[in-house]
């Protein structure tokens, strides 16, 4: 009945998340990659809500775990937020190359 | 080619060309906002999906909420910066290359997948069905999500607080 | 007595121990007491020896180690040729005790001097009285440490350490032979002990080309101990040491031990007739070859080694021509008489501070008691009739006849005349001819050191008397009963053969008076006709040229062709590998930079490598 086939939807999922993850990995900005991060998260929510059409057994499940995702998401967000404020007090700097702590 | 296929290809155009925007936007403050259209088709496409009541939750937090968020975020730091991209172009080649193989391998997983016919009833009275099932089958989840969010509260609220007997001992 | 002959190598140690741990303090006390333990030691060997004479052998072992099946044993054995071995050391050991207590005098180290000799003499008298191979081998090395310490005893100079190095150096290429010859002889028999061998002997279980082989490998031994030809080099140069030294260790006792050694196994070496011969010809010729070497030399204790080297050639060449009663005797004769030649040279050393002859002369007056004694030794050993050595070189003469190496016997006396000759030469050099001016205030020495030389002078006029062809042949009677080898106890050679060595120390001592004291014979006589020959021998056949030459410069040579090796090749390649492991972990430290993205990249690359491969290889991999 669709003409839009489940593999579209994936495929799109995809695309954005590895858009996420290129952003993730390779941006300075520490916001950005949070952001990117967050991108990531869409792309899995769409893979949810997607299979919840389409899936084996199609059900509301998919679309009730996309919204758990988004209230961690959401609550990730204002986390990774509050810990970069902290230590762009710290440091001065929201670059990610000046975060190397892990190394001492 | 018919019309719901057309608006999935226009949803997915914009989706897409507001994740390369932010990957090639130089300024941060361009950066979220290219985000926001890619956030709101997203939605678009929840709504394609029959999943009505996402779509309105995703306008809100993602497009709303955490695009305000990220854009304070940006403005509580050095909002003027342009943001570079790290390591050399080696690194980023690298990258490139993995993450390419990657979704090649994915896409050939899904490849024309199709795994049974679509669900017919998720778009009648999708709110309700999302709230009977969150408030009965799923409903320690749900309160466990509202500790989560509490949580994150405080939690957010202690880590930015501005430590004034530290930052004394340090001057 | 004889069972408690363990206690007498004790009384040594017991010396070395106290001196080394309060050396430091009330040396003056010390020094008495560490001469007294010495005569303790040698009184209970005179009882063991006199005990000897009416008991039978003692042997006492207990079991040291098992391995397997395999016992070794420790312990002690008292026969004949030990107890004349243990009465000869502690005799010696004695006398230089005292008379090291006048020589060292002032010494700062005086205190180490005698707990060096002190362990000296514990290893010698414990190698006398081991009853195995393996007890042997231990105390015959901490003989070569004692060696080494007394002959490095002035270590400040630097010839003295140099002599001490080469002393343990070629005293060490013959203990290769000795342990290689010692394992071999193990593995064929299975055991050390010296009893055991001499049965698998007598029974035929050893091969008669494995008796060959071990007994020459012990052989070396015995040539780097005994200062042999080619690894006598040594012994000369060992002349840096302290007089007492030179005396105790280079002419009495360790030098001997090889010829002990040869004589303790004698069956073993009976066994064998190209052992016999290489024996024979190698002591004959070190015999002549030292005494010309001994002519030229103008060092008095060099001259003296010298001898040393040319009569433990004699030895051998006794023990090599089946003269076993006459090795041990001319052993025994050679260790008093030589022992007096180095503690009257010490005395005049001692009294006009030079070691070289040519400074030397008209002491006879200055040193009424060094210089008659010095002739005694002297004639002992030129063989001038009714002294010691005059017996027992005669025997050795007879023995070297009897077997029918006529070669072996001109050698030896050609090898006599010289002997007379350089002996006496030495002696109209240093205490005849006109008197230097810078010897006017020469004093005797004390009593301390004359007494010892008394002792030794008169031994080596009687010593000769227990074993003659007209008193009796007590002490070839004695050595010869249960011995397992076919030996003769003594030899009845032809007169003539007594008359020719008279009459050849005679000439020697002709010669060198002719020439040393009379002067009607230029001393240039030979020298100026044949310059050549002179300079070769006294270059010592420039043997210590050729090793130096061969060996060290050779070994130089190898090492620094494997140097080159090492630098370029090895340490090349091993510079290689650290260069590559430096590099890769330089790379694996850049991963660690503390930045979360990159974590995350090696993560991911990782990750999608993993999964690009599971995918083309269909997940079958």
């Amino acid at each position: 009945m669709s003409s839009v086939p489940l593999s579209a939807y994936l495929t799109l999922a995809i695309i954005l998340f590895c858009i996420g993850l290129y952003g993730a990995l390779t941006k300075k900005n520490t916001v950005i990659v949070l952001i990117a991060i967050e991108l990531m998260l869409n792309a899995v929510n769409i893979n949810l809500v997607a299979f919840s059409k389409y899936g084996m057994m199609p059900s509301i499940d998919g679309q009730i775990f996309a919204l758990f995702a988004i209230a961690v998401a959401a609550a990730e967000a204002a986390v990774g937020l509050a810990i970069l404020i902290a230590i762009y007090r710290n440091r001065k700097s929201v670059n990610v190359d000046d975060y190397n702590s892990l190394k001492n | 080619m018919s019309g719901e296929f057309f608006i999935f290809i226009v949803l997915s155009l914009i989706a897409i060309g507001g994740g390369i925007m932010m990957i090639n936007l130089t300024k941060v403050v361009h950066m979220v906002v290219a985000l926001v259209f890619t956030f709101i088709s997203i939605a678009g496409i929840y709504v394609m999906l029959s999943a009505e009541f996402i779509a309105v939750v995703q306008i809100l937090i993602y497009s709303g909420a955490i695009t305000i968020m990220m854009l304070f975020g940006i403005m509580l730091t050095r909002h003027n910066d342009k943001s570079e991209t790290s390591g050399g172009g080696f690194r980023k080649f690298l990258i490139f290359l993995a993450i390419l193989g990657f979704g090649l391998v994915f896409y050939l997983g899904i490849y024309q997948l199709e795994l049974g016919e679509p669900s017919t009833s998720l778009h009648e009275n999708n709110t309700e069905q999302i709230g009977i099932a969150l408030y009965s089958k799923y409903i320690i989840p749900f309160e466990l999500t509202s500790v989560i969010l509490l949580v994150a509260l405080i939690g957010a609220i202690v880590l930015a607080k501005r430590d004034d007997k530290e930052g004394e001992e340090r001057e | 007595m004889m069972e408690i002959a363990w206690i007498i190598p004790l009384f040594p140690l017991f010396s070395f121990l106290v001196l080394l741990i309060f050396g430091r303090k009330w040396r003056r006390g010390q020094i008495d007491f560490a001469v007294i333990l010495s005569l303790v030691s040698f009184i209970c060997a005179l009882l063991v020896l006199f005990a000897r004479f009416t008991q039978e052998n003692v042997k006492v072992e207990f079991i040291w180690l098992t391995i397997g099946e395999t016992q070794l044993t420790a312990g002690f054995e008292v026969n004949q040729l030990n107890a004349l071995m243990l009465v000869i050391v502690s005799l010696v050991s004695f006398l230089v005790h005292m008379y090291s207590k006048a020589y060292m005098e002032g010494d700062e180290r005086i205190t180490v001097f005698f707990s060096y000799l002190g362990l000296f003499t514990f290893a010698m008298l414990g190698l006398v009285l081991s009853p195995n191979l393996l007890q042997t081998y231990i105390f015959w090395e901490l003989v070569g440490v004692g060696s080494f310490l007394l002959i490095g005893f002035y270590f400040y100079k630097e010839e003295a350490k140099v002599a001490a190095k080469k002393a343990f150096i070629m005293t060490r290429i013959g203990d290769v032979g000795l342990l290689i010859g010692m394992i071999l002889l193990f593995w064929q028999v299975g055991s050390f002990e010296y009893d055991e061998i001499f049965a698998a002997i007598s029974a035929g279980d050893l091969s008669e080309t494995m008796a060959t082989l071990t007994a020459i490998l012990i052989f070396i031994g015995a040539v780097g101990k005994s200062g042999q030809f080619p690894l006598h080099s040594w012994l000369p140069d060992a002349m840096e040491g302290p007089t007492p030294v030179s005396a105790l260790i280079h002419a009495a006792t360790m030098v001997a031990a090889g010829v002990y050694l040869v004589a303790a196994l004698y069956p073993l070496f009976a066994y064998s007739e190209v052992a016999m011969l290489t024996i024979a010809i190698v002591g004959g010729f070190t015999a002549i070859f030292a005494a010309t070497i001994g002519m030229t030399q103008k060092d008095i204790k060099r001259a003296l080694a010298y001898s040393t080297v040319s009569q433990l050639g004699y030895m051998m060449l006794a023990l090599g021509v089946g003269g076993y009663v006459a090795g041990v005797f001319h052993l025994t004769t050679h260790a008093f008489f030589k022992a007096l030649l180095f503690l009257a040279a010490g005395s005049v050393i001692h009294a006009v501070h030079t070691q070289d002859i040519e400074k030397m002369g008209g002491l006879w007056k200055k040193m009424k008691w060094t210089a008659p004694f010095f002739l005694i030794g002297t004639m002992a050993i030129s063989g001038v009739p009714l002294l010691s050595g005059f017996f027992s070189k005669e025997e050795i003469l007879v023995s070297a006849w009897v077997s029918g190496h006529y070669l072996l016997f001109t050698l030896a006396i050609v090898a006599a005349f010289f002997t007379a000759f350089y002996m006496f030469r030495l002696f109209f050099l240093v205490f005849g001819g006109e008197e230097k001016k810078e010897h006017s205030m020469v004093k005797e020495s004390s009593n301390w050191m004359t007494v010892p030389m008394l002792v030794l002078a008169l031994l080596a006029i009687v010593a000769g008397y227990i074993q003659t062809p007209w008193f009796g042949t007590f002490l070839g009677d004695w050595l010869t009963t249960g011995i397992a080898a076919n030996v003769h106890g003594h030899l009845d050679g032809p007169l003539w053969v007594m008359i020719v060595a008279t009459v050849v120390a005679f000439l020697g001592i002709l010669l060198a008076w002719l020439m040393y004291s009379k002067k009607v014979i230029s001393r240039d006589w030979f020298t100026s006709r044949a310059p050549y020959t002179y300079q070769l021998v006294v270059n010592k056949y420039y043997i210590d040229e050729v090793y130096q030459y061969i060996f060290v410069k050779g070994s130089r040579f190898v090492s620094q062709v494997l140097h080159f090796v090492e630098v370029y090749l090895i340490e090349g390649l091993i510079s290689l590998v650290t260069i590559t492991i430096r590099q890769l972990s330089m790379l694996g430290s850049k991963f660690q930079n503390g930045q979360t993205q990159l974590y995350g990249t090696v993560a991911f690359v990782g990750l999608a490598i993993l999964i690009v491969v599971f995918a083309l290889t269909g997940g079958g991999l």
